[in-house]
């Protein structure tokens, strides 16, 4: 279900934000500070990245006077995040650990033969919709063991492109990441996932 | 030629159309003739499809609550012309 706040809905929740709006505050945090967290997660651990989301929010109090609408607010409220953190990295002299040498997940690799041939190919097609599959509990509670255990940086990129539905440059200019090697992190993250739902199609099994 | 591994390798980027028309073409030529990749490609794009469906953005409402607190007290300040010195 797509609950996105709407272009004309989002003109008249800025301007409810600019008049300091309390109700219109606790919507934009409920709407927008899943995807704030991602970001702040893919460069601190948990605790300082709720930090930073908290103290976005009470900046944005007065930053929003000065929102004119070049981008969207949900881009302008993840570039914030990602601007705070890098700051609070150059700070703490850390940078970003991050590989992004292997294009298929060892996994994956592992199913075709020397000569490229698929070994093991894929059994099972993926016949019900996305809708349908999500409505099945136990694979979403999966899933959701699986987004958990992905590193930072694939989980961040996949939810800024799949789930909050950036466009690609927005996700390379947040996150501060090369386009190629986005591609790389949204593939491993992609196969990933690929995997999980296939063993637990065949098997029944998280 | 275009073998499993390497369309598998770039399977992403045929997805999100970000192949170039060559690439793509080779791609296609390979799907034609190939029902394992098919079905690859058809789960991973699913894969995709599932994440864009599942909303994991949740964020627990606790987090949430704290948040609003701090924002009623930076608006409260604001309204009493203390301001954010943020």
């Amino acid at each position: 279900m797509n609950t996105a706040v709407q272009p004309e809905s989002e003109a008249s929740l800025i301007e409810d934000l600019k008049r300091g709006d309390s109700t219109a505050y606790r919507r934009a945090v409920r709407e927008y500070s899943p995807g704030m967290l991602a970001v702040a997660r893919f460069y601190l651990d948990h605790s300082s990245a709720e930090e930073i989301v908290q103290d976005c929010w009470v900046t944005v109090i007065d930053a929003v006077q000065k929102f004119e609408g070049r981008s969207g607010l949900k881009t302008w409220l993840h570039r914030i995040v990602a601007n705070r953190c890098k700051n609070r990295l150059r700070v703490a002299n850390r940078e970003v650990a991050t590989d992004f040498s292997e294009t298929l997940e060892p996994e994956l690799a592992n199913r075709f033969n020397s000569t490229g041939r698929w070994d093991l190919p894929p059994k099972l097609q993926f016949h019900e919709s996305a809708d349908t599959l999500m409505e099945n509990g136990a694979l979403s509670d999966c899933l959701d063991k699986h987004l958990s255990a992905l590193p930072e940086t694939q989980r961040s990129a996949l939810m800024l492109y799949e789930a909050h539905q950036h466009k690609s440059d927005d996700v390379c200019n947040i996150l501060d990441v090369s386009a190629s090697n986005l591609r790389v992190l949204l593939h491993r993250a992609r196969q990933k996932i690929f995997l999980m739902v296939e063993t637990f199609q065949e098997t029944g099994e998280c | 030629m275009l073998m499993c591994r390497d369309l598998a390798e770039i399977a992403s980027d045929y997805i999100d159309g970000e192949l170039n028309g060559r690439q793509n073409l080779s791609v296609k030529m390979h799907l034609m003739m190939c029902k394992d990749c098919r079905t690859f490609i058809g789960n991973l794009r699913a894969s995709s499809n599932l994440l864009s469906a599942h909303s994991s953005g949740k964020a627990d409402e606790e987090f949430l609550r704290r948040i609003d607190e701090r924002v009623a007290e930076a608006l409260e300040d604001r309204k009493s012309g203390k301001g954010n010195n943020e």
